[in-house]
């Protein structure tokens, strides 16, 4: 399956992902309505962005109580917002921290890899984030990738 | 819903002393002479803070602002500009920095915010999405300014941004800078420390807000154009490889480097602390402001020698060249040891190094005995000593407390070094030797806020061609850089360019030096995001207003021809090396050229008819009573009677 694979020593934390989203999806510049978020250690000057992987057993889908997540036949995790209750379950689940709930309208924003043209990836300035082939059955966790990332550096031992 | 995208549409007013919170409506008639940012700033300044007020005293007002641009998806860069009276210089005091704060300002809500009086206790500003908390700061007395990034970011949130200060401003160093993201200040004039007067420690920022633009199909076209333009431009990859360090090898090759406190324009271990070296064996990895597209920034680390293991964000040409070249340093993971300090301290970098290497060089000559300082000796590039310097010019100790006024005022105090003490309006100058560039020289002498190249960065002048000279002023010496013909034109180009595109907030090094938003495009793309009609006229006729209006504020304080003038050094002894050896700076002709061009008069105080051109007639019944004029009048008196 075709994802959004980040290459976490090209991303230089710019953001501008973020904003190309919520602009292409809520026609406002706002990282909050974003469906790509970059996690940032401005201490390392660690940046990695983070969006769902659309993993095959999604433990977002499984937490959700009003069955408002579910998979469309592509296999792209969706939120159905007319049943969604806005309990934000699915925010915790994700292991990634890939969901964020929409400011107003409390439903979860879920990356929809653009109908298979991402703007972020169009868009990123260092071709951190690219859309490709990957088996990778689920992203790694963070705080893992931050770890290696610093060992690579020696910063750390 | 307000008539024009863009802006956030609010400015936030916190006073301390009363503790209340207050929001006006960010004016349409404001918006169209000053645009934001620098404009917004000095506009409010030389309504609310006059001549008499003391810069450290509640009276003062600090004012961060960003510009209609930021926040948006465009790829120059975000910035906000943070201004007061300054404490080191006495006048206007005005700073700017990148990274990601400024974009926050916009997500919560505001356009400025204005902070009045003192709190009676340490505080911090919380800015949740309109919400403004002030809460108590006490825990975070005495943090460095990264201690204190990380205690917030723990207690209130990891995405929230922080301007916070170090303990040198806690101290009362009055060259102390307000950081962003650890390592991005806005450290010039002492911004930090009109801060920590006010008992501020932080302002905190979060927010979920979103700007909306008027014109999308413009915005993305003209934003094509940038990205094509930028990626194409023989400074893209030389810019994303070494930023602004790749300055210090050029300044070398063209004699303005300034080294061992301006005693020589070369500097023999250049190659051991350039940027190509920086980048080759320090950089993993590249960063960038908001929403740009040229990750100029760089993290290093340390591997191996001296203070290994060491690690950090930075640093820019100014600073490296500050704690190399200028203090006579060879040992590069010194210097970046020495700029780490002063980043966490919460010190301007290029200030401190004058002062160190102003004391240098006194203890260089045989005037500065043991005693006096505390048993340092002070020889060049010692690295231990400038290491402990930094330390204790920070807490104000021993021989420290000295530099610790500024250059200026330690010469007077020490009543000696006065001839070598460099500044101008009391602000210490930067690292390019104006010998050896005499555009940047003149913008150091007229600047607004005292000896600094970025309300001019005429660098247009490094190309040394007069072919350009010719097509954009008319006189081809004025892109010579060691020509004087033509230079009052240049300068003043390019001031009203930088007031334009720092009153946009947009990154200088992009939109100016790689020439990504000439005016005409500047107009363009606020007319898109803002929905408001800008021209290329308009933006310059914004650019002369902001200029003149900054120039007002500085007659109001005093400031005439006699302040802007280059230290002695750079007009009598001629450079002794490179290749702009045997250079001297000739002021006079500059100086004539330039205010003429600009509409003053010959004391340097804009002409009433310039001021109406600009529409700043309330600043004319000011410049009628400032102390030039009524020291004048006294003048004449006497003489007559």
């Amino acid at each position: 399956m075709k994802r959004i694979v980040v290459d976490v020593d090209r991303c230089s934390g710019c953001r501008l992902c973020e904003v190309v989203c919520s602009f292409a999806h809520e026609n406002v510049f706002g990282p909050s309505v974003s469906r790509i978020t970059v996690l940032k250690e401005d201490a390392f000057g660690f940046d990695l962005p983070v969006t769902c992987w659309h993993c095959r057993r999604c433990l977002a889908i499984e937490s959700c109580p009003s069955k408002a997540l579910t998979k469309n036949p592509e296999g792209l995790v969706y939120a159905n917002e007319g049943k969604c209750t806005g309990c934000g379950k699915c925010v915790k689940a994700c292991y990634v921290g890939a969901i964020k709930l929409h400011p107003e309208r409390h439903t979860p924003l879920i990356c929809d890899l653009c109908g298979g043209k991402p703007l972020c990836v169009r868009k990123c300035p260092t071709k951190a984030l690219t859309y490709s082939e990957t088996r990778l059955q689920r992203p790694k966790l963070p705080s893992k990738v931050l770890e290696e990332t610093l060992r690579k550096w020696r910063i750390v031992a | 819903m307000p008539k024009y995208f863009g802006y956030a549409g609010r400015i936030l007013r916190v006073d301390l002393t009363k503790n209340k919170i207050k929001t006006e409506p960010t004016e349409k008639g404001l918006i169209m002479e000053f645009i934001g940012g620098r404009g917004f700033n000095s506009r409010r300044l030389y309504e609310e803070v006059p001549a008499s007020v003391d810069p450290l005293s509640p009276e003062n007002k600090l004012m961060f602002a960003t510009g209609p641009l930021v926040g948006t998806a465009f790829p120059l860069g975000a910035r906000f500009n943070v201004s007061a009276k300054s404490p080191l210089t006495g006048i206007l005091g005005d700073s700017n920095a990148g990274g990601h704060f400024a974009a926050e300002v916009k997500f919560a809500g505001y356009d400025q915010i204005i902070i009045e009086g003192r709190s009676p206790k340490p505080c911090l500003i919380f800015i949740q999405d309109r919400e403004t908390q002030i809460l108590d700061a006490a825990h975070l007395v005495g943090k460095d300014v990264y201690e204190t990034t990380e205690i917030v970011r723990k207690d209130l949130g990891r995405r929230v941004q922080v301007a916070t200060v170090g303990p040198a401003a806690e101290n009362l160093v009055p060259y102390s800078g307000v950081f962003v993201n650890l390592a991005r200040p806005a450290a010039r004039t002492g911004m930090g420390t009109v801060m920590a007067s006010k008992n501020l420690k932080a302002v905190v920022l979060k927010g979920t807000g979103s700007v909306k633009i008027a014109d999308s199909g413009a915005f993305w076209r003209i934003v094509e154009e940038i990205e094509e333009e930028t990626y194409a431009h023989p400074q893209y990859w030389p810019r994303r490889v070494m930023g602004t360090t790749r300055i210090l090898s050029l300044a070398n090759d063209l004699g303005f480097l300034p080294t061992r406190h301006f005693t020589s324009a070369t500097f023999e271990h250049a190659a051991k602390v350039s940027g190509e070296r920086l980048a080759r064996e320090y950089n993993v990895k590249n960063r960038a402001c908001f929403s740009c597209i040229v990750p100029c920034s760089r993290i290093y680390v340390v591997r191996e020698g001296d203070y290994a293991g060491l690690y950090g964000e930075g640093p820019e040409y100014e600073a490296l060249s500050s704690f190399t070249a200028r203090v006579g340093n060879s040992n590069l993971n010194l210097a970046l040891k020495a700029v780490d300090l002063a980043n966490r301290l919460g010190l301007d970098a290029i200030t401190t190094a004058e002062c160190i290497a102003w004391a240098m060089e006194l203890h260089e000559r045989g005037d500065l005995d043991k005693e006096e300082t505390d048993g340092l000796e002070l020889d060049w590039g010692n690295g231990k000593i400038i290491l402990e310097l930094i330390e204790k010019i920070a807490y104000r100790k021993g021989f420290g407390d000295l530099l610790a006024d500024g250059v200026r005022r330690a010469a007077e105090k020490l009543g000696k070094g006065k001839e070598i003490a460099f500044h101008v309006k009391g602000l210490e100058l930067i690292q390019a030797d104006p010998r050896g560039l005499k555009g940047y020289g003149l913008g150091y002498a007229v600047s607004s806020r005292g000896a600094d190249h970025l309300r001019s960065e005429p660098f247009l002048e490094l190309s040394d061609d007069p072919d350009k000279g010719m097509e954009k002023f008319g006189i081809p010496e004025a892109t010579l850089r060691l020509a004087y013909k033509g230079k009052g034109r240049l300068v003043r180009y390019f001031e009203n360019w930088c007031a334009v595109t720092d009153s946009l907030e947009i990154c200088k090094n992009l939109a100016e030096n790689m020439e990504l938003l000439p005016l005409k495009r500047a107009a363009e793309i606020t007319e898109a995001v803002t929905g408001l009609h800008f021209t290329k006229e308009s933006m310059w006729e914004i650019g002369e207003r902001i200029v003149n209006l900054e120039r007002a504020y500085l007659v109001r304080e005093g400031i005439t021809r006699k302040d802007d003038q280059l230290p002695a050094r750079f007009v009598k002894e001629p450079l002794p090396n490179g290749s702009s050896k045997g250079s001297v700076f000739e002021m006079e002709p500059m100086l004539n050229e330039y205010y003429e061009e600009r509409g003053w008069d010959s004391n340097g105080i804009p002409k009433r008819q310039k001021l109406r051109e600009t529409r700043l007639e309330y600043v004319v019944k000011d410049l009628k009573r400032s102390p030039v004029k009524t020291r004048q009048k006294k003048n004449l008196k006497e003489r007559c009677s």
